[in-house]
């Protein structure tokens, strides 16, 4: 048993919770949020600012320290074994991606080729409707995220990382600000970085910096290439890919993106190894060989629920289960209509889908883009799903970034018909013309950069899909006018 | 935002002998910021973020004296300027008011408490009180979706907030930074 869980019984008894259902079934209580009060096992009231002083004696920069004794390929293999998933929204294996950095030659003695610059690019730009689990992290214990950064340019001959964190993280920024000076100043960054050591099993010395750079306002700087250009002080344009980061990022140099909280696994997959981070959360049972939802998840839940928040729970848990137990259910008595999967650009769970589970396969299960972030957005039975659609339609016409027409003018056009419905003035054709533009703007059709547009594409499509009857309430039947030319009422 | 066409070449620029890029501004900019970083350029988003710290917006002239100082043509950085929503390239009030109208506060009450920030304010979203004090935007999600709704005031945000409790909330607002 790694941590020693807060308990059950620091949790206040307005706390309604069944223990059972949500106990993580390592049996050691959160990991994430080991040092972050967090319902159901302890009280967010007493969240505090984790200092380095006190993120040590709780146990931080073991894994770093751990780390750091092997040699960097071991601790990319451990990742790759672990099979951590990316928690920015694609779930795409974090190991995997971390060996497409172009390999480096050894010499005879063993000694590795000198990497030159190679970057990471944190993922702080958690701008995507629903979320703000990363957020958790940086508001109170930054140096889980240095710890991993740390991990991650090791492991990774990474001597630069910057942290692109969104503008209106002001507060977030500054917190991290300050846990990076503690950092500089322990001897985790900087000329005589690394713990102090030289002695690592790379050899030779390694110096690690890590810098905050601040976005300004454009959730398009999330996708990980336009995130780069706007590290290049460029407009947030995303790239057209190949080449790949790992090969061409910032400045043309070998480019790793990790979101905050994937980041953030690191620290304790090293220190407890990959096995123990299997035994969390669920493998896949679709057919095929799909990859596993092992490990926790920190899941964001908002909307119509008793208590809204960010809950650490190992993937796979229910929908369900979350809302009822964790969230103390719908509020005000009132029943469930359906959730945004994790993000809008997921799309809906349908009032039927309650039960979903909550890992990667709720894609292909559910008919929604995928897991997404993990923060469903929960809506009552009171609910306009027409409204929902329109909502999600004005962002994502607000954030495209223009570069791709299907996008730029579809997203307009989306939000336009949109609106038309909602106010009652649309006919019946404007639906099927609706989903025909959706359907076709996104990078899986193929008309885009970026996969913006397939957000777009998936939440307005699920939403109308899901809940056809109420958008065909809201609109007057498309009238055809017949000209007879034979008959009765063919004369004149 | 993005893609909004925008008349830089058109356009007249409002002359002060007082530079907005100040010697302290340059100095930390030239210590601290630009060694991080392989190109000028990628030192833009901190030099515009100092900027409207210092102005509360940015001024024609300040992007002038960015691309000077920076070495680029002033092409690019209004190019880049103009993208990002947080950058204003028009003053705005000192006071700025920017509530989330994305998917979890929407339906937790925003459009309440938009209203109520208008009736305080007799402004609509997009304007500025005739004194100069607030500004008032609608924006998308800035995380916080478990304290919907919520509004940031300056650098302040506030979570689960009502519409009775807005007019006491802007009475209130501390000097910005
Ligand atoms: C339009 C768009 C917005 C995105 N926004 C974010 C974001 O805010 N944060 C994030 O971590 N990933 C975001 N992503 C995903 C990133 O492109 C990338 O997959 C991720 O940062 C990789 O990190 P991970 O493998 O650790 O998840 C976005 C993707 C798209 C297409
Ligand atoms: S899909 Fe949309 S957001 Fe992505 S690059 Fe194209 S226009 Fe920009």
């Amino acid at each position: 048993m790694p941590f020693h869980p807060q308990g059950l019984t620091s949790l206040k008894p307005s706390g309604r919770v069944n223990p059972n259902l949500h106990a993580l079934a390592h049996g050691g209580g959160p990991i994430l949020t080991k040092r972050i009060p967090s319902w159901p096992y302890a009280d967010p009231k007493d969240r505090l600012i984790v200092s380095y002083d006190e993120y040590v004696k709780t146990g931080g920069y073991v894994g770093l320290r751990k780390a750091l004794a092997m040699k960097p390929d071991a601790v990319t293999e451990e990742v790759k074994k672990s099979v951590l998933r990316g928690r920015g929204g694609a779930g795409f294996p974090t190991g995997l991606k971390w060996t497409f950095l172009p390999k480096l030659a050894t010499n005879d003695q063993g000694q590795e080729a000198d990497p030159g610059q190679r970057y990471l690019a944190v993922n702080a730009d958690e701008s995507e409707p629903g979320t703000f689990k990363d957020r958790l992290l940086m508001d109170y214990d930054p140096h889980l995220l240095l710890e991993g950064i740390a991990i991650a340019c090791y492991a990774c001959r990474i001597k630069t990382a910057f942290i692109f964190i969104r503008g209106e993280y002001h507060h977030q920024a500054h917190v991290l600000e300050q846990a990076i000076a503690e950092a500089y100043q322990h001897g985790v960054f900087g000329p005589k970085g690394l713990l102090n050591g030289e002695n690592t099993a790379r050899g030779g010395s390694f110096s690690v910096d890590c810098h905050v750079h601040r976005g300004a306002g454009a959730y398009i700087c999330g996708e990980e290439t336009a995130l780069l250009e706007g590290l290049e002080g460029k407009r947030g344009w995303p790239r057209i890919k190949p080449p790949f980061p790992a090969v061409k990022g910032l400045f043309g140099k070998p480019t790793i993106i990790n979101n905050v909280e994937t980041l953030a696994h690191l620290p304790s997959i090293i220190e407890f190894g990959a096995d123990w981070f299997c035994k969390q959360g669920v493998a896949s049972t679709l057919p095929g060989n799909n990859p596993p939802s092992f490990g926790t998840k920190l899941m964001g839940v908002s909307g119509h629920v008793a208590r809204p928040g960010v809950y650490e729970c190992e993937l796979g848990i229910p929908l369900r289960v979350l809302v009822e137990e964790l969230c103390g259910g719908i509020r005000n008595g009132k029943r469930f209509k359906g959730a945004i999967a994790g993000g809008v650009s997921m799309g809906i769970l349908g009032p039927d889908q309650y039960d979903a589970d909550m890992d990667f396969d709720i894609g292909r299960k559910h008919n929604v883009l995928g897991l997404g972030t993990a923060g469903p957005t929960i809506f009552d039975e009171d609910t306009d799903m027409v409204a929902v659609a329109r909502n999600i339609a004005r962002f994502f016409k607000h954030e495209s970034c223009g570069q791709c027409t299907p996008c730029r003018e579809g997203s307009g056009w989306l939000y336009q018909l949109l609106g038309r419905i909602e106010e009652g003035h649309a006919k019946t054709r404007d639906l099927d013309l609706a989903l025909e533009i959706a359907t076709s703007m996104g990078s899986m059709p193929g008309t885009t950069i970026c996969g913006l547009a397939d957000g777009n594409n998936w939440a307005v499509r699920t939403i109308m899909n899901k809940y056809w009857s109420e958008f065909e309430k809201r609109v007057q039947p498309t009238h055809v006018a017949v000209k007879m030319t034979v008959g009765a009422s063919a004369k004149g | 935002m993005a893609w909004t066409t925008k008349d830089s070449g058109g356009m007249k620029v409002a002359r002060r002998a007082e530079p907005y890029l100040t010697q302290a501004m340059r100095d930390e900019l030239t210590r601290d910021i630009l060694p991080r970083y392989e190109t000028t350029r990628a030192a833009l988003l901190p030099t515009l973020h100092m900027l409207q710290h210092k102005h509360g917006w940015i001024p024609a002239q300040a992007m002038l004296e960015a691309a000077e100082f920076l070495k680029l043509a002033p092409a690019e950085v209004i190019d880049t300027a103009s993208f990002y929503e947080e950058y204003w390239l028009k003053p705005k009030g000192k006071h700025l008011v920017q509530v989330c109208r994305s998917i979890a506060c929407e339906f937790c009450g925003q459009p309440e408490i938009t209203q109520a920030v208008r009736a305080k304010l007799g402004i609509d979203v997009g304007e500025t009180t005739d004194d100069g004090k607030f500004t008032l935007i609608e924006l998308e999600c800035i995380g916080a979706c478990a304290g919907a709704p919520a509004i940031l005031i300056d650098h302040t945000l506030h979570e689960g907030v009502t519409p009775e409790a807005i007019p006491a909330l802007l009475d209130n607002v501390p000097d910005p930074h």
